[in-house]
């Protein structure tokens, strides 16, 4: 029975530093690509997945229920709230001019806008 | 002559598992709303006990009382086998979107990315606002707007100088609603995502890259 709590505490610890990279590997992400919506899909993609990661380390060095029940609201709140946020980024972005549309092959979205000039 | 209390069985105006009561201001209790708020309690609390249950009850119907909602139905509904469907594909979708924006990042693939609008075919508002949340989760989707009026998402894609992306990613977004959908909708939500995709009338025309 010792021998399956270590293994189930190591395999904790591995989620719990995979979790941390992917989150790393998000903000390299968001260092080196080039414009703002291309950053918001660094910003939100890796940095969901290394926290669900992350929780559930955290859930198998605790094991306990209510535990699991509180990890779970944080990741539903996480995955609720985390393209909001990116949303309001990319429009806010967006409507001021912060986009620079050349740069994009085409733009569905500014034809709506202007009217298909 | 109103009674004091009503229930919605009796009543079809008011939302499904909610009763109303009070004499001049009527004030409308939405029973599923405050489960869900008193079992946010308990867990913040993080011990069962009634004390934290009956607390959770006193605090959840304050809460709202004072900050009253209007009395529409929202079109939730829970569907169990949905939201499991729901969550194991989001789940393998986010880990695919991660490794993806990664090796984007990494190697600096050259890429031009792209806003395509994807017509949606859920028409309620809950059900927009879940789809767009879930679509954050494809594989280098990041939704900029939501066309409320024409149900229209509008989707920054990474990787768009091929045609075949673009048609995958398209595609996606359509799934992820149909899953959705069928996870918290209404039956007749269900039934319209069930029916094939629009045309994208959109595209039409588009310049072959």
């Amino acid at each position: 029975m010792n021998l399956w709590l270590q293994i189930v505490d190591t395999a904790g610890a591995v989620l719990l530093l995979i979790g941390a990279a992917t989150c790393l590997l998000g903000v390299i992400g968001m260092l080196r690509l080039p414009d703002v919506l291309s950053r918001s899909h660094a910003a939100t993609k890796p940095q969901t997945l290394g926290m669900i990661l992350v929780l559930a380390g955290v859930a198998l060095r605790l094991r306990g229920g209510m535990e699991l029940a509180t990890l779970a609201l944080i990741a539903f709140f996480q995955m609720l709230t985390g393209p909001v946020a990116s949303h309001l980024v990319a429009r806010s972005a967006y409507r001021t001019g912060q986009v620079d549309h050349s740069e994009l092959l085409f733009d569905e979205l500014d034809e709506q806008l202007t009217g298909g000039k | 002559m109103k009674r004091v209390l009503g229930f919605s069985f009796r009543n079809a105006d008011l939302p499904p598992l909610s009763f109303e009561f009070g004499t001049r201001r009527r004030r409308v209790l939405d029973l599923p709303l405050i489960a869900w708020l008193t079992v946010i309690w308990v867990l913040l609390w993080s011990t069962l006990t009634w004390a934290n249950v009956l607390t959770g009850l006193v605090v959840s119907v304050a809460v709202c009382l004072a900050f009253p909602l209007p009395r529409v139905d929202l079109g939730l509904r829970l569907h169990p086998w949905g939201i499991l469907r729901l969550a194991g594909y989001l789940f393998y979708d986010m880990y695919t979107s991660a490794v993806k924006v990664t090796r984007q990042t990494l190697f600096g693939l050259p890429h031009r990315a792209a806003v395509i609008g994807v017509p949606l075919r859920c028409r309620s508002d809950l059900m927009l606002a879940a789809t767009a949340v879930a679509v954050s989760n494809v594989p280098g989707g990041s939704i900029i707007e939501v066309r409320r009026a024409t149900a229209t998402v509008f989707v920054h894609v990474l990787d768009a100088d091929r045609p075949e992306e673009l048609e995958a990613a398209r595609r996606q977004v359509w799934r992820v609603e149909e899953l959705t959908v069928r996870a918290f909708g209404t039956r007749d939500e269900i039934a319209r995502v069930a029916e094939p995709p629009p045309p994208p009338q959109l595209a039409a025309g588009r310049p072959a890259p």
